[in-house]
């Protein structure tokens, strides 16, 4: 089985600085969590596949997010007036997410690693009777789509989680919840899919995808900071940086970016089990294997230019610790110790952008909002139908690339 | 919100030489500090509950001290002690102040003067209790007149290395033994620095003095010898030296033990560059000043608009340039703020010029003569811990380095820097692991990304409860 330290000395080393191949079946573009997964479900299928990462694996949203397992309904899925579509599509949106956690319950036995995979369960809280009200509302979508989930107010809520704020309207608790680290997924996908012939390339920025046609056969030729290479069938896997690369083939994708604050605290004696959500305000809140408490939930952080990393606004941290605070009132006395802000890449549905593009076939991409949970699956879902040709339905048509 | 002219960030030499000669030409003045007296490290003050009946064993620094903080007993400034700076964002800083919340001062131009911290070295043993940095045997004895130990034995190098020892023993502290990495000033070098002393003979009278007192008193004095490991199983017992080299490589078989209970550790100095590297301002690289410096010009701005610097913050360079570049400072921000006109300025910053060059040139021959080796970088073993916070040892470091020159990735995998400090112990330790393994120099190796806040401060004295964000959905344009 594999573990942390095996891979820390893994991460680029082996064959990563070695000459790019002169050409490659498919070229996945990005290293995080949805390429790195990507290239090892294509290469278990027996594709001939090279993965070009322009820094370090695992460096962006997909290293720096908090590990944790979204299940339950959240904030962000919910509009201002909610209609029965808007309850078919939280059924259906509900399905995935136990897809993804069907994944996930299998992955550390797949990949024959230690992944720090803890199903612990989740909480959505309530403070106001009107998000109380809410929490009702979801419950009955998430258990008739599946998904359980127990609602609590009262004495028995204050039993059940005596740390919470015994003021609070009511909780949600969801024990499919959980999480994983977030450090290892995405470097033991690209180890096992180097074991099973898959090229990785670090330091390797693809500065253009060149379309060709010509006696070659193939249809992209790939220029990157290390050489070109050519392609048949190219993955824009690039998360935040997924729209300005396809702009250069003219492709413009419904996607926006965010940056997101996270406020990470010192240590303090484990208790906290389960993440903590609201369902009406920005908030997520877990204590880490580490002890230290990692809040954040969608605060804001400032733009910068690659490779600057996003800048922290001091709004935002006082804002998501005065949340974190009313909710479990014991972090008052908890230090901050650092900041930090990943960038989010996100739709305005929230849908992921997975698929081949009919207007460039052979140009595909993989993108989606809540990468983390649903990132190992929809890798796996685009695996799919670039492996089994003629199955267009296997992915939803909301995904659609060119929607 | 406050609002000031004029913003000034510590309160040792460089902040107060500034906040006089800024309030002195009627600009409206801040000085935030993080302890309860000004005077940062040199002329730190004795501590509460505590007097100073004979100030001739005190040492001159605390004369100088007493008459640079009497400077602003006439002026208007408002002092805002036991204070961090959380963050500074724009034209604000926020500070929060013992046990309140959150605070924010708007300002014209800020002045960051935030002093140094003691270069942490790390080797077997170094997080034993017993083994401290110097400046904060200095500070115990400064502030609370209580020696470290009761066998006390002094590691490090530079002028400061005799002086820390020599002022200890003046106040009755048995130093049993005192070793300094670099050779025993020969001809040459004695000549560079006296060369260079031209109207610093008070500062060559000083190090004559503190080399005097310790001959005097018979403390047994080794050059060209570094500290190799520091012995006990709960606390330090005994201490191992050895001869080095040039570069500072101890040479096999000449290691000594000796028995101590407290080790002082003095190899110079960190400048103090969080607030710099937070606001952007361009930084350099002098081994010789402290490692990252902050780029300034003549009147101390950095290339951020409106941001000063001085002090032993932007460079290790001494209290007196650290005065200078304060008062220079304050003028120019004076001027830029139209307090005085261009042609006072010049002739009042004439007079601080001077004494700021002729300084400068004395310092900067000292830190050449004592500059610091690589060997300080190569003291560890497998076992050692580098990163004290999250007990990190350099064995669970060493895989992570194969493949990566980015600290950051090193943090990433081994947690080294998460923790309190957030890598002001260890961070040069990575860096330097790095730069031998891959063979590069270690100024080229990138530091992890600056974040606030720049010390923990408490969630509850963060919380800001008036801060929302848009109310239950988020808006799906």
């Amino acid at each position: 089985m594999l573990n942390s330290d095996f891979l820390a000395g893994y991460l680029s080393q082996s064959e990563n600085f070695e000459e790019l191949p002169k050409q490659s079946d498919v070229v996945i573009i990005g290293g995080g969590l949805l390429g790195t997964a990507l290239s090892y479900y294509l290469a278990t299928a027996g594709v001939e596949v090279t993965l070009l990462e322009r820094n370090d694996l695992n460096r962006e949203a997909s290293g720096t997010n908090a590990g944790s397992f979204h299940f339950q309904i959240a904030l962000h899925q919910l509009t201002e007036n909610m209609t029965a579509a808007d309850d078919k599509r939280l059924a259906d949106e509900t399905k995935l997410m136990l897809d993804a956690a069907k994944l996930w319950d299998e992955i550390e036995k797949e990949l024959d690693a230690d992944l720090g995979v803890h199903f612990t369960g989740g909480f959505m809280v309530a403070e106001t009777q009107e998000e109380f009200q809410v929490l009702r509302d979801k419950q009955r979508i998430e258990n008739v789509a599946g998904l359980e989930t127990h609602v609590l107010t009262g004495n028995e809520m204050r039993e059940f989680a005596p740390y919470l704020a015994p003021d609070l309207s009511g909780i949600a608790f969801c024990p499919r919840e959980g999480h994983a680290n977030p450090l290892l997924v995405g470097p033991t996908y690209a180890y096992r899919a180097h074991e099973l012939g898959a090229k990785i390339r670090t330091n390797c920025e693809v500065i253009q995808i060149e379309q060709i046609t010509g006696i070659s056969g193939y249809r992209f030729k790939i220029h990157t900071s290390r050489g070109t290479i050519l392609c048949n069938r190219v993955v824009n896997a690039s998360g935040a940086w997924t729209a300005e690369l396809s702009s250069q083939l003219g492709l413009n994708l419904p996607m926006a970016l965010s940056g997101l604050h996270v406020n990470v605290t010192e240590p303090r004696e484990f208790f906290l089990h389960s993440m903590v959500q609201h369902i009406g305000r920005r908030l997520t809140l877990k204590q880490t294997a580490n002890n230290t408490f990692i809040i954040g939930g969608g605060w804001p952080s400032r733009a910068e230019k690659f490779p600057l990393r996003y800048s922290n606004i001091w709004e935002s941290a006082a804002g998501n610790a005065a949340v974190a605070v009313r909710v479990l009132p014991m972090l008052k006395d908890v230090q901050l110790v650092r900041v930090w802000s990943g960038v989010w890449a996100y739709t305005n549905d929230f849908k992921p952008i997975l698929g081949e593009s009919e207007k460039i076939p052979g140009y595909h991409i993989a993108m989606v909002p809540t990468g983390f949970t649903l990132g190992p699956m929809v890798s796996k879902m685009l695996a799919e139908y670039m492996t089994q040709p003629g199955t267009q339905n296997l992915l939803p048509k909301e995904f659609h690339v060119d929607r | 919100m406050k609002a000031f002219d004029l913003v000034i960030i510590g309160g040792g030499p460089a902040g107060i030489a500034a906040a006089a000669t800024a309030a002195s030409h009627g600009l409206k003045v801040a000085l935030i500090d993080e302890r309860p007296t000004l005077g940062g490290q040199i002329y730190k003050r004795v501590g509460p509950g505590f007097t100073v009946k004979k100030a001739s064993e005190v040492g001159k620094d605390y004369y100088l001290g007493e008459k640079l903080i009497a400077e602003l007993d006439n002026l208007k400034v408002d002092i805002y002690f036991e204070t961090l700076v959380a963050t500074i964002e724009q034209s604000e800083v926020v500070v929060i102040q013992n046990g309140k919340s959150a605070e924010r001062l708007s300002f014209r131009k800020l002045l960051i003067s935030p002093g140094a911290y003691d270069r942490p070295v790390v080797f077997p043993g170094w997080t034993l209790p017993g083994v401290i940095t110097a400046g904060a045997a200095q500070s115990l004895v400064k502030t609370q007149r209580v020696a470290p130990g009761s066998r006390i034995f002094f590691a490090g190098s530079g002028p400061l290395a005799l002086a820390f020892p020599a002022q200890l023993s003046g106040y009755g502290a048995n130093i049993v033994g005192i070793i300094e990495a670099a050779p025993r000033p020969g001809i040459l070098k004695s000549i560079q620095i006296a060369l260079s002393v031209l109207g610093n003979f008070d500062l060559l009278r000083d190090a004559a003095k503190y080399q005097l007192h310790l001959i005097s008193n018979r403390i047994p004095m080794h050059y060209r010898r570094i500290i190799v490991r520091a012995n006990g199983k709960n606390r330090v017992e005994s201490v191992t030296h050895a001869r080095v080299d040039k570069n500072w490589q101890v040479i096999p078989g000449t290691e000594k033990t000796v028995e101590v209970d407290a080790l002082c550790i003095g190899y110079g100095f960190f400048p103090s560059v969080e607030l710099f590297r937070l606001l952007g301002c361009e930084l350099g690289y002098e081994e010789s000043r402290g490692g990252t410096v902050v780029k300034l010009n003549e009147w101390g701005a950095t290339s951020v608009a409106n941001v000063f610097g001085a002090g032993d913050g932007t460079g290790i360079s001494g209290s007196y340039v650290a005065i200078a570049r304060g008062r220079l400072a304050a003028l120019k921000i004076a001027a830029e703020l139209g307090k005085i006109s261009e042609s006072s300025l010049s002739k009042l910053a004439a007079g601080f010029r001077k004494t700021l060059n002729r300084r400068v040139k004395f310092q900067s021959a000292i830190n050449r003569a004592y500059e610091i080796k690589s060997g300080i970088y190569d003291l560890a073993d497998d076992e050692t811990i580098i990163c004290r916070c999250e007990s990190v040892k350099l064995e669970s470091i060493l895989p992570s380095l194969e493949s990566t020159i980015d600290p950051s990735v090193v943090k990433a995998y081994t947690r080294c820097g998460m923790g309190l400090c957030q890598g002001r112990n260890c961070q040069r330790q990575i860096s330097a692991l790095i730069a031998k393994k891959q063979n590069i120099p270690i100024s080229e190796i990138t530091q992890a990304t600056p974040r606030f806040p720049t010390k923990p401060i408490k969630l509850g004295q963060i919380a800001d409860a008036s801060i929302r964000d848009e109310k239950y959905f988020v808006d799906a344009e």
